[in-house]
């Protein structure tokens, strides 16, 4: 134990140590602020370009907008030749666009509330079972069912349908879902269904009047999220679509992007942006929440 | 090592400040406690001693010399946290290690300094366990070790038994008194826990609002505290307070009027609304002191070897002791009595004492500052 | 009788549009892929046994060694770029920069590209390679008095790993950047304390505290590149000839554009069985125990 004793020595060659120079000390941080902004830089740009391109006349290098002008815009009210055929107008897409992820939304959380609660709350037989089978879903490779799904829906005749296209993209998300809305269940203590129960509500009652209310937070972030990824939607809506009157934004968007004959970036980034506009809108308002959701999906796993 | 804090300032809003001007002199191989409440800054403080916050302004001194920029692996410091801190994913010899580690300590050499502080905690049947397969009391000895283990000129200790049950608080705080002792290293304590504090330091500084309110001995502030605060934060139970007028050298309160001696007391110019505090233990049942007063019986409790009694005098509480066969009745009518010379008087408006030894001393110790 | 039916009444129909819509568009077509796969169904749609026949096509399809090698080098590299610039921008906006209202807004820009549609978002990237002198690229070159390239035929396998990836890299960043805020800070100071260095601090706090989140990503985002092919397919469509085509998209092709059903769907179920394969180990490694102990009935 003596050498425990007041150890001298040791102790004064790290207190003569000179502290290093304020620059050394920071250059991490110098680091980490020059390694994001250079690559943060090319993100931010392309986007830039997306606007200045959609209102300019001609661009310079490229990216240097030479003048300003609406034209890249008159898709709005004029319908597009592309072809040698005109393109349905652009409005059409939009309300198939909002058809489809409104109805979405509203189906997802409907099912979603009702598995995830039954998930959550709900003893039945094969309740280990169900729950062990919506986590594999997660991660199941969908996509590489499509074929089967063509088959389906040609057989139940919704093929060509923004109906069916809605079933199989409910399908495909609903595993994630219903198991973040079971997690939001799961943060609500049984304590206060008790109370509730103690207090003389019934159980729906105390399910609608104090539960639910609990969780509509987590419930408005998965509703956003959900609408942005109907939204979003490309290949479910390019593979089962085939119509023009059921033609959504995505695929009026790539129909423009896929002419070789027709290389107008000034047209193409006015429709990106116009398509965008949600996505940036709900992106400006919601951001925190959403980010919550999409690192509480993997969160589970 | 001697630790001294000058004028220290630290904001995290720009408005208000967390410690405000700030002086504290820690002698080499004292052990100092922290004590305030949650909020007042005294985790703050220790962590700029530490050197995790940088202070706006003013002074650290180690030894006399300036360690403002210095970062805390060169400060040669060893901390205990509240939350212990311990690397989850490391076993408790690795842990304890750790610090040596960095300083590139050879191995052999490392891991029997490592056992050897592991011996001093009495940690060491559990060398190869995880941090998560140990209970709480052995997860402070491993945070302590590892503390202790580069032989560190300043042990600070940063809310250590928040988390340990009543036992094992009792049996770390003899733990840490006996390191102490052993060690020799100068210690801050930084705790919310006044019997902790009492039990433990040698000086305690009490804080508030990021400001040291007193520093001194245990004894000095449980008999002569300097403030209002103090008296009041200082001491199981509680002292007893009642308000109070002082007109001259006339002290009015419970419904009668003591006189004061101008020697001990200072005295008011005119009315001066005053805290009267007499601590618990300084009441007696019956009509041995000076001051007298009768009361309604309104609880009792046993607490062993006395028991606690609360009486109310008119709208006034007063808890005394008594002695553990006195009979007393529930809701009965009882006298109890004081000495004048053990009350303690604090002006309503600034919460200083008005004994003039303990203003005599405060003055130059801020003179001194 | 009449108490297991009311027992079983609630969550029924709780469940019920849950389990249907499983049902039909998960398991109906796990076992048509495979029952396809044994057929050579064309745009006729007609069921016809054809045995291992698909199978043997597969071996014999001198396409396929291209499209593998393709798939390997496409999910290797995505997935590099995806886990470890992953981790970088996790640690940056994190730890680095501890201003958390700069690092949102780093966070939010990434997140950018991952919130935008698809479509929009390979548009970008068409400009960005652009064989005309408008593109990005090409432009920078101009600078330089250089010929424009044509970027998209040139290095195609480059194009898509780099759209894949950073759309990948805003997921790393999230789950990585999540896990180090979830270190307690005390932690943080316990180690500079102790007389960490920046590389300790990463190495022995920072790193053992991703190891689950960081496997997670990896075999996550494997699942997901080996069988999602949209952006590829938006972005070069496998072209020119077979240079980006993989194994997905190869499927895709097969059925939908030379209409090859059964082919296609036997192809679909390798990856599949891959994609199971690693769930399966996903499984393991991450304890299914663990995760379904989170919600308890009582």
């Amino acid at each position: 134990m003596e050498q425990w004793v007041r150890p001298e020595a040791a102790v004064t060659a790290s207190l003569t140590r000179r502290p290093v120079s304020k620059w050394k000390k920071r250059l991490p941080f110098f680091i980490a602020y020059g390694v994001l902004g250079i690559t943060t830089m090319p993100i931010i740009l392309m986007y830039i370009w997306l606007l200045l391109s959609s209102f300019a006349k001609q661009m310079k290098y490229g990216f240097i907008p030479v003048s300003f002008t609406l034209e890249n815009w008159k898709f709005l009210w004029t319908n597009v030749e592309h072809g040698g055929t005109t393109l349905p107008s652009i409005w059409t897409a939009t309300w198939n666009s909002f058809l489809f992820s409104i109805t979405l939304t509203m189906l997802e959380v409907l099912i979603g509330v009702m598995a995830g609660y039954a998930l959550s709350r709900i003893e039945f037989p094969g309740r280990q079972m169900l729950m062990k089978t919506t986590l594999i879903l997660h991660a199941f490779p969908s996509v590489a069912l499509l074929i089967a799904v063509y088959y389906i829906l040609n057989f139940l005749g919704l093929f060509d349908t923004l109906f069916g296209v809605l079933l199989v993209k409910t399908a495909l998300q609903i595993p994630m879902t219903a198991w973040i809305v079971k997690g939001f269940f799961d943060n609500v203590p049984w304590d206060v269904e008790w109370a509730g129960l103690i207090d003389g509500c019934s159980r729906l009652k105390v399910w609608l009047t104090i539960v639910l209310p609990m969780i509509k937070p987590g419930i408005a972030a998965v509703s956003i999220f959900s609408f942005l990824s109907g939204w979003s939607e490309f290949l479910l809506l390019y593979m089962f679509i085939v119509s023009d009157d059921n033609i959504t934004l995505a695929s009026y968007l790539q129909k423009l992007i896929s002419d070789p004959n027709l290389v107008d970036y000034g047209l193409l980034s006015a429709v990106s942006l116009f398509y965008m506009l949600p996505v940036i809108l709900f992106f400006i308002f919601t951001q925190k929440s959403l980010m919550e959701v999409s690192a509480g999906g993997g969160k589970g796993v | 090592m001697k630790i001294e804090l000058k004028n220290l300032c630290k904001s995290f809003n720009k408005k208000t400040n967390a410690i405000d001007r700030m002086n504290l002199t820690v002698e080499d191989g004292e052990f100092v406690a922290l004590l305030g409440p949650s909020g007042c800054g005294k985790s703050t403080t220790m962590l700029m001693i530490a050197g995790i916050y940088k202070p706006d302004s003013g002074e650290i001194r180690f030894d006399g010399q300036l360690v403002n920029d210095w970062e805390p692996k060169d400060r040669n410091i060893g901390m205990v946290f509240q939350s212990y801190a311990l690397y989850p994913h490391m076993t408790v010899l690795e842990n304890i290690a750790f610090p040596l580690k960095q300083q590139k300590v050879p191995k052999k050499e490392r891991m029997e300094r490592a056992k050897q502080a592991a011996e001093m905690v009495r940690l060491g049947h559990v060398l190869d366990r995880k941090p998560d397969e140990l209970s709480g009391g052995q997860q402070q000895r491993v945070a302590l070790a590892r503390a202790i283990v580069k032989k560190p000129k300043v042990l600070l200790l940063d809310e250590p038994m928040s988390n340990l049950d009543a036992r094992l608080k009792i049996e770390m705080r003899e733990e840490l008194s006996r390191l102490h002792k052993e060690l020799g290293i100068t210690t801050i304590l930084v705790t919310h826990d006044q019997e902790e504090a009492m039990m433990l330091a040698d000086r305690i500084a009490v804080m508030k609002d990021g400001k040291i309110i007193q520093y001194g001995t245990p004894m000095d502030l449980y008999h002569r505290p300097s403030d209002f605060f103090v008296a009041q934060f200082i001491g199981t139970p509680p002292m007893n307070v009642f308000r109070g007028k002082l007109i001259g050298n006339h002290l009015h309160f419970l419904n009668q009027s003591a006189e004061l001696n101008n020697e001990q007391w200072n005295t008011a110019q005119g009315e001066l609304d005053v805290y009267v505090g007499i601590r618990p233990h300084e009441v007696k049942l019956g009509k041995g002191g000076d001051i007298r007063a009768k009361g309604i019986v309104q609880m009792i409790e046993p607490v062993g070897h006395a028991q606690i009694i609360r009486v109310n005098i008119g709208d006034e509480q007063l808890r005394l002791f008594a002695e553990p066969t006195a009979a007393i009745e529930y809701e009965s009518e009882i006298t109890v009595s004081f000495h004048l010379s053990s009350l303690h008087l604090f002006d309503v408006r600034t919460g200083k004492s008005l004994r003039k030894e303990i203003m005599k001393e405060s003055q130059t110790e801020e003179m001194v500052g | 009788m009449g108490s297991a039916l009311k027992k079983w009444k609630l969550p029924m129909i709780m469940l019920g549009p849950f389990v249907a819509l499983i049902f039909l568009f998960f398991f109906l077509p796990v076992v048509l892929i495979v029952i396809l796969a044994f057929t050579n169904m064309d745009s006729a749609m007609r069921w016809e046994f054809a045995g291992l026949a698909n199978f043997q096509k597969m071996l014999e399809d001198p396409n396929l060694f291209k499209i593998m090698k393709n798939t390997a080098l496409y999910v290797g590299f995505t997935l590099l770029i995806n886990v470890c610039f992953g981790f970088v921008l996790g640690i940056l906006t994190t730890y680095y920069i501890q201003k958390e209202p700069v690092s949102l807004v780093f966070r939010t820009i990434w997140m950018l590209p991952r919130m935008s549609p698809p479509v929009v978002y390979v548009l970008l990237w068409l400009w960005f390679f652009d064989p005309s002198e408008y593109g990005v690229l090409n432009s920078l070159r101009a600078l330089f008095h250089m010929e424009p390239v044509a970027w998209l035929h040139e290095h195609p396998m480059t194009a898509i790993i780099l759209a894949n990836g950073i759309i990948g890299a805003s997921f790393g960043m999230i789950i990585f950047s999540s896990a180090i805020k979830s270190i307690p800070k005390d932690l943080f100071y316990a180690a500079s304390v102790d007389g960490a260095s920046q590389w300790s601090i990463i190495k022995d706090i920072i790193i053992p505290a991703v190891r689950w989140p960081l496997m997670f990503v990896t075999i996550w985002q494997f699942l997901s590149l080996i069988t999602s092919y949209e952006y590829i397919f938006l972005l070069t469509n496998g072209g020119p000839l077979f240079e980006s085509e993989v194994l997905a998209l190869y499927s895709f092709h097969k059925a939908f554009q030379n209409f090859e059903f059964g082919y296609g769907s036997a192809i679909s179920l390798v990856l599949v069985i891959i994609a199971l394969i690693f769930s399966f180990m996903m499984w393991k490694w991450f304890g299914m125990q663990k995760m379904m102990r989170s919600s308890k009935i009582e």
